[in-house]
């Protein structure tokens, strides 16, 4: 089975090298994809609907910076670029420790694909590896926060 | 469509145009010059008028993106505003002395809590974004559908969708926080604290159990208390109520303490 297809139920799976980390979760949406990205794109609404979310600063635009506080240190702030922007499609924001890739696929029926990857590594991270929790549940809490709260939007009233 | 009709229909959609103009300005003189503008603009382009959608939708099409030209380069207020303009407004003796001859003398005087939850409104709605604040209005207000106000904010359905999710939340986040009059924690009484001022032999109690969103504020959900909030504002015009010049005098007191706050703080 590949990762992708294990993970479309919302279970997050993290796999290991010497050098990276990488954990990833999937689940399709039943949502058009630009309300997918609008909850993904508006910096200050993210604490409102994602509960891994503290506090999110900035503006989420190609080029632009954040500054993110998560659950999972609220002690730190981490400051953040957005490195690709493709609308409806695509986002990748991170440091020069790791990216966050998000993906918008065509889904099954009328829902959308939505894909979360995390890359951590280069060549020190064997020395702090040991100091980074694990994202797991914090990501299956994201992905199923978005499917809930795009969900329902989707079935607002018109 | 000739320009007869269109200003025939123009006119019996007015009233609820300049009001939706002004919840957006929180201006009368502004209100009031995009209403102009709006009219001059759709005769001026009456032959493009294809009745794709409804005149209606489409005449608030041309008020609301005159709104946004106006607005757009303007700061959002604070959510703070009724607290900001308190201060200011106490200290203030010829903004009461004008009131309380309003009071006296005019028609359009009379202070009432309603009257003033509509005006709460207003303020503090502007402190959402733009868009947002928009497509609540048309939809929570002026009943537009979403795909109509799709077609008005030149925005598509989903987009529209996710306005009026985020705005509601969070103007009920708001209200819930602030309101004492369905929250007994609210940190805002200023309705209930005029009313003192302008009626003083009044029994506020007696006041708030005609008004349902106060009386019912312990059995109703947020949901259903903004519910109520919103058919305040729907039942109200606020050019031609009661307590119009009262509430209207008010606003642009609180407007000129905001231009001068959102100016100092840069």
């Amino acid at each position: 089975m590949d990762q992708q297809a294990s993970t479309k139920s919302g279970k997050a799976i993290t796999t290991k090298t010497m050098f990276s980390r990488e954990t990833s979760v999937s689940t399709t949406i039943l949502a058009d994809s630009a309300i997918v990205w609008a909850l993904l794109t508006h910096a200050s609404d993210f604490p409102r609907w994602n509960s891994t979310v503290t506090s999110l600063k900035g503006e989420i635009r190609q080029g632009g910076t954040i500054e993110l506080k998560s659950t999972l240190d609220e002690k730190r702030t981490f400051k953040l670029k957005i490195k690709e922007f493709v609308p409806e499609k695509r986002l990748v924001w991170g440091d020069a420790q790791g990216s966050r890739v998000y993906s918008i696929d065509k889904g099954p029926g009328d829902g959308v694909l939505f894909r979360m990857t995390e890359k951590i590594g280069g060549p020190l991270f064997p020395l702090f590896a040991g100091y980074i929790p694990p994202f797991d549940e914090s990501f299956e809490r994201f992905a199923a926060d978005l499917k809930k709260e795009a969900e329902s939007i989707q079935s607002s009233k018109s | 469509m000739t320009d007869n009709e269109l200003t025939t229909q123009f006119i019996t959609l007015q009233g609820e145009l300049k009001s939706f103009l002004l919840r957006m300005t929180a201006s009368v003189p502004d209100a009031e010059d995009i209403l102009q503008d709006t009219y001059i603009k759709a005769q001026a382009k009456l032959d493009t008028f294809r009745g794709e959608s409804s005149l209606k939708t489409w005449i608030f099409s041309i008020a609301s993106n005159l709104a946004r030209d106006l607005l757009r380069s303007k700061k959002r207020w604070p959510e703070s505003v009724t607290d900001i303009c308190r201060e200011e407004s106490l200290g203030n003796r010829q903004f009461f002395q004008e009131a309380m001859h309003i009071r006296e003398t005019s028609p359009q005087g009379k202070f009432e809590i309603k009257e003033h939850i509509a005006f709460c409104f207003t303020c503090v709605s502007k402190s959402l974004p733009l868009e947002q604040h928009l497509a609540l209005l048309l939809k929570e207000v002026y009943g537009f559908k979403v795909t109509e106000i799709a077609t008005i904010l030149d925005q598509t359905d989903a987009m529209v969708k996710y306005y009026l999710h985020v705005s509601r939340s969070r103007m009920i986040e708001i209200f819930d926080h602030r309101c004492s009059l369905i929250n007994k924690q609210g940190i805002c009484y200023q309705c209930t604290e005029l009313n003192g001022i302008f009626n003083p032999k009044q029994k506020a109690q007696e006041e708030l159990a005609k008004i349902e969103m106060a009386r019912d504020a312990e059995n109703k959900s947020k949901e259903q208390l903004f519910d109520l909030r919103m058919k305040i504002l729907q039942e109200l015009d606020p050019f031609e109520s009661g307590a119009a010049e009262l509430q209207l005098h008010h606003l642009e007191q609180n407007r000129q303490v905001m231009e001068k706050y959102l100016e100092e703080k840069g």
